[in-house]
């Protein structure tokens, strides 16, 4: 990225980041994970690893990100799923061994798995 | 997006699950319909792989725009070519729609945990990746700083932060805007501004969260305070123990500065300012302003005192501005919201919201923000979830190491700067540890007391040596070598420190201790004179949870090793050293044993109760002569009541060769065990054989002869002649509801309904409706027996709520079986009559604010009350001693009509003592039990010497050897006690406890994770700590 040398050029660059950002959660699958000290303490990066295998093996582009902690320590490892602009729908904890049934079921047949959920984040 | 010469990318999964539903001829159909307009040169169609959306396939997504069609059929493609791509206008029929399963799930703002906070500081993390400038771009991130630079003076931004009134968030509270205008405001150059990311508070990880999570808030609100202080150079002070922390602080960094954020002529502004990241070496006190100050000059970490104070003269001499991480973070939406936004949030004085990171006991533990002035008991009971396993709430150390405890009576309390301080306790910089009660406070003290003096700088003397002196007090309280002099030594020490300590550490350090001896000085005394942990944890003075949670000190893991090899005899030999209703209390004690056994937090205690009454039971046909030691004594001691209290205390002393005799006022002996506990639980055969043990001890119980009635105090040293009486005539009177119509015909105290039932006179209510008031064990004693009793309904009436009811768990499990009905939140008011009961008044409550027991308050609400058509009234709401015939005695009582103690559990009249329900009010069997050894062992020491002194009576364990493997053991499930099928249970008072199998019981002792050993060992081990001199050569 070329450095910024006025507001104007910032405004760009906010708009630019902005639309990107939209553009991946209206139109992809993201998948978030929770990677902050609590979380990679409760085995976060177990559970990346996971992720990244079996959406590896089933062949499909999502997005995976890590975020920072969103406050709720004790139910880390927590994994986001967003899917095209709709609701983020959190679950946890998630060990590396809940994945497959969660790609499958969530992401596969559009069916949350109510069990693991923890909350939804969306627009409300 | 390198087809910059396209109009629009139609993207399309052909991923598998797509393939399978036809997306192969939705790409034809697309790509032909593209040929058919004539836009193949500005429409290009892209297949990608899976995106794992397979459920709503086949997909077309289309970019720039962000369109995301799900579910699309070949016949829908003409229709979203010329709507979308010619007209672009969004197809609502094929757009994506959320589905219902979905929505139905709990937005986070419905979740308890969430409901309260406000995210401000926080409002990233969690949503951004910290590791791409972009994303916090996207959020709003760098406009304040761009609104700054292109609109603002630095007299503007300085006046807008003064005005939001944020105070600074490292503990303090020193106004933000005020600190940075001094900076301002000094004259020098350069200035600095500086970052305190120490956090050295154990517990506390708030800023650590805030740096891994959204890095680029600190450094954005670090340029604009360097910007409205005229700083150019910015440190941002780390704890080396922060790895992740500091890795994402240098990208971002790097980020910021490739971007132009930092470095110079930031977004041509002309405004130049730079950050570095110097890590910590790992010392507390570094925290400390200056300390972390001199630290960054490259000096050792100590801190100087003030004035000058850094503003005016910090790094290198020069004015620095010296903040905490939160403090820096928030400044940006203070920038882009305004200062009236942020001063409209939580309270006048404590303007803005405050983090916390709270750990311990709680079942939520995490990082919360929330706006100032919300109370201590929303954050720990409505956010935090309240205490694991329902336990009670004890305290929660709020500052860190340097700051107190705070008890339950202070739920209520805003947490904001202010009112904290008028109650003593510190917010500190955010970390609140909660702990319950299975925590000792001495130890609790200790462990901070222990950190702090480590981290002790060591430049000024009170706080080098008087931290050392003030640990070794508390080292030796702890392992049982307390005296008397501990705690004044412990209060001058202290005061010195707060007085004369060069910086904030020195002077807090004492805090904790401090605190924990205002709210906690019983415990402190349990640990000096009597040498017990009321809380189990000090392991001198505790041998085993269990054994130490037992009133009566009962060997538990002994008698419990003994039974698992099925040596019943022996087990039940050790039990009787202590307590003599072994058969009484297998059926009916509360047993704190279990509520307190280790193996419980593992997955459920171990059955102690039930291992008791089988091994009781199993010994009941062998006799049980208490035989005392020989020669005999010659002093007539008086026990008036036969209650549990009584009779231990009258076993004690025959067992110590004194002549006892127990006056009852009853028909029959036993006190609230015979008259109170119901038949189906305590068996009337079983009662008598007990009973029958103590006059085997040789005993006189004589009935039908009340204190008052009967006979007078002086009778009994006068006639009589004897030396000593001990009263425990209980707690029998039940307390009065002080409602309207509680005179009318039909309303019967619970204590006096129980009493009839056992006495044989029991009232007819067979086919009328009951209710009983209250939700203690009496009051569910009442309706269960009301229920054998053939009432047609039983309701229990409750002004609070299940969880809160103090009834056993069992016994309302139980009640609700038998088809009890329960309502709770409801008041009485009335009773309706007149001649005699037609219904109860009920008004119902909600829950309000906390009281001083941690529990909330019932008040009523808006709507008017209820009625309940019932024919009796049963109130259960508590009982007192009779007071009457005790002042008679000339006996002083305390408020609540319990009798007035020493120590010694002498009474105010010389030659008499007081033991059980008639001293501390209604408890259980195995506290007056405790109460009756002790009372026997006072008499004795009295009856030998003439004095009155507190006997301790001191824990002991045989620590038997261990006889199975625990490892087969691990998994075992608790037993689960048998009852007889509910079918049976009506018109009868046969017990509803089944017997178990020895070889269950057997297997349950095994369950036993024999603490004593593990504890004993580690008693062994560690010398105790005799003298100072000692101390110093063992260090």
């Amino acid at each position: 990225m070329p450095k910024l040398m006025s507001i104007e050029d910032f405004k760009k660059l906010q708009e630019d980041s902005r639309r990107s950002i939209r553009m991946r959660m209206k139109t992809g699958t993201r998948i978030i994970v929770g990677m902050g000290t609590c979380g990679i303490a409760a085995g976060a990066r177990e559970t990346l690893q996971a992720i990244v295998a079996e959406l590896q093996r089933r062949e499909i582009d999502a997005h995976v990100t890590t975020v920072g902690c969103i406050g709720m320590c004790a139910s880390e490892p927590l994994v986001d799923i967003e899917q095209a602009e709709g609701s983020r729908i959190t679950y946890g904890p998630v060990k590396p061994h809940m994945i497959p049934r969660l790609i499958e079921e969530h992401l596969i047949n559009g069916r949350v798995v109510t069990e693991w959920v923890v909350g939804r984040l969306g627009k409300d | 997006m390198a087809e910059a010469l396209l109009r629009s990318n139609v993207m399309i999964c052909e991923g598998t699950g797509c393939a399978a539903s036809q997306a192969r001829d939705v790409i034809v159909a697309l790509k032909g319909e593209i040929h058919r307009r004539g836009l193949d040169e500005e429409i290009r169609v892209v297949q990608t792989g899976c995106r794992g959306f397979c459920a709503m396939g086949p997909v077309v997504m289309i970019y720039p725009d962000g369109i995301f069609y799900c579910q699309i059929k070949p016949e829908d493609v003409p229709h979203l070519v010329e709507e979308t791509l010619l007209k672009g206008r969004i197809v609502e029929r094929l757009a994506y729609r959320e589905p219902l399963s979905h929505r139905a799930i709990p937005h986070y703002s419905e979740i308890p945990f969430y409901t309260k906070q406000k995210r401000i500081a926080l409002r990233n993390c969690g949503m951004i990746d910290p590791e791409d400038i972009r994303e916090y771009i996207a959020r709003d991130g760098y406009a304040a700083l761009a609104k700054v630079l292109g609109e603002m003076s630095p007299q503007q931004v300085l006046a807008e932060v003064k005005a939001s009134g944020l105070r600074g968030r490292g503990g303090a509270g020193f106004p933000t805007g005020l600190k940075w205008e001094f900076t301002s405001r000094s004259p020098g150059q350069p200035k600095y501004v500086v970052c305190n990311a120490d956090e050295g508070d154990p517990g506390a990880f708030m800023d650590r969260s805030i740096i891994e999570g959204d890095p680029h808030s600190l450094l954005e609100g670090m340029a604009i305070a360097g910007y409205a202080i005229g700083a150019r150079q910015g440190f941002v002070y780390c704890r080396a123990e922060y790895p992740l922390a500091v890795k994402r602080l240098h990208v971002a960094i790097d980020q910021a500065r490739a971007l132009g954020l930092l470095g110079e002529n930031i977004l041509g502004s002309g405004f130049s300012f730079d950050l570095a990241v110097k890590e910590g070496a790992g010392a507390f006190v570094c925290g400390e302003e200056t300390a972390l100050l001199a630290s960054i000059e490259g000096r050792r970490g100590e801190p100087r005192p003030r004035p000058p104070f850094p503003a005016v003269s910090g790094l290198w001499g020069k004015p620095t501005n010296l903040n905490n991480v939160k403090s820096y973070a928030m400044t940006p939406q203070i920038i882009l919201n305004g200062a009236d936004w942020f001063a409209g949030i939580g309270s006048p004085q404590s303007p803005g919201t405050a983090i916390f990171a709270l750990t311990g006991k709680v079942r939520n533990t995490g990082l919360v923000e929330v706006p100032m002035g919300i109370t201590l008991g929303e954050i720990i009971y409505d956010i935090g979830g309240g205490i694991i396993g329902d336990r009670q709430f004890k305290a929660v150390q709020t500052g860190g190491p340097l700051g107190g405890c705070i008890p339950p009576q202070f739920l209520n309390v805003k947490v904001d700067f202010d009112s904290l301080r008028e109650v003593g306790a510190v917010m500190g910089s955010g970390g609140m540890i909660v702990v319950d009660e299975d925590t000792c406070m001495v130890e609790f003290a200790k462990f901070f007391l222990t950190f702090a003096t480590a981290e002790s700088c060591g430049k000024c003397v009170p706080c080098r040596a008087g931290g050392k002196r003030m640990l070794e007090i508390l080292s030796r309280i702890c392992a049982g070598q307390g005296r008397r002099e501990d705690l004044a030594a412990i209060r001058a020490i202290a005061e010195g420190m707060e007085q004369a300590a060069l910086c904030a550490l020195g002077q807090l350090t004492p805090g904790p201790v401090m605190a924990a001896l205002r709210y906690f000085e019983r415990e402190f005394i349990a640990h000096i004179e009597d040498k017990r942990c009321p809380a189990g944890s000090c392991k001198e003075l505790a041998p085993a949870r269990c054994l130490n949670a037992c009133p009566a000190g009962v060997d538990v893991p002994t008698y419990v090793s003994l039974a698992a090899e099925g040596r019943f005899a022996e087990a039940l030999a050790v039990h009787r050293e202590r307590n003599p209703f072994a058969m009484i209390c297998g059926r009916v004690c509360p047993a704190f044993c279990e509520q307190r056994c280790r193996r419980g937090d593992i997955d459920a205690p171990v059955g102690i109760r039930a291992i008791k009454r089988f091994m009781a039971d199993h010994e009941a046909a062998a006799p049980w002569f208490p035989a005392g030691p020989r020669p005999a004594r010659s002093e007539k001691v008086a026990v008036i009541g036969s209650g549990p209290a009584g009779l231990t205390a009258a076993l004690r002393l025959a067992q110590a060769g004194f002549p006892v005799t127990v006056f009852e006022a009853l028909p029959v002996p036993g006190g609230m065990m015979a008259v109170g506990i119901p038949a189906y639980r305590l068996p009337r055969e079983v009662l008598n054989r007990e009973i029958e043990h103590i006059r085997q001890a040789g005993v006189q119980i004589v009935c039908n002869r009340a204190l008052g009635r009967d006979f007078r105090l002086e009778d009994l040293f006068d006639r009589e002649g004897f030396k000593a009486v001990i009263v425990a005539i209980g707690a029998h009177r039940g307390l009065r509801l002080g409602i309207p119509g509680e005179e009318t015909t039909g309303v019967v105290n619970g204590t006096d309904f129980l009493r009839d039932v056992a006495l044989g006179r029991a009232p007819s209510i067979r086919g009328q409706r009951v209710a009983v008031i209250g939700g203690g064990n009496v009051a569910v004693d009442a309706a269960r027996t009301a229920w054998r009793l053939g009432a047609s309904e039983v309701h229990i009436v409750y002004r609070r709520t299940r969880q809160d009811m103090p009834a056993y768990p069992e016994e309302i499990e139980a009640a609700r079986e038998e088809g009890i009905t329960f309502h709770f939140l409801s008041a009485p008011v009335r009773v309706l009559g007149p001649e005699s009961v037609t219904a109860l008044e009920i008004q119902p409550q909600r829950l309000s604010e906390f009281d001083a027991t941690g529990r909330r308050r019932p008040v009523p609400v808006k709507t008017g009350p209820q009625t309940l058509a019932v024919d009796v009234v049963i109130p259960a709401i508590g009982q007192e001693p009779d007071k009457a015939c005790v002042l008679e005695a000339g006996l002083e009582t305390n408020r609540d009509s319990t009798l007035k103690v020493g120590d010694s559990l002498a009474t105010t009249r010389a030659g008499v003592f007081a033991a059980g329900d008639a001293v501390s009010g209604p408890a259980s069997v195995i506290e007056a039990v405790a109460q009756g050894n002790r009372a026997a062992r006072e008499v004795d020491l009295y009856l030998s010497t003439g004095t009155l002194a507190k006997v301790a009576i001191p824990l002991e364990t045989r620590l038997p050897p261990l006889t199975w493997n625990m490892e087969e053991h691990s998994e075992t499930p608790r037993l689960l006690t048998a009852l007889s099928p509910v079918a049976e249970r009506a018109d009868s008072f046969a017990e509803v406890e089944l017997p178990a199998q020895e070889a269950q019981i057997r297997a349950e002792c095994r369950r036993c994770l024999r603490c004593d050993l593990e504890w004993g060992q580690q008693r062994r081990q560690t010398p105790a700590m005799s003298t100072p001199d000692a101390h110093a050569q063992a260090l």
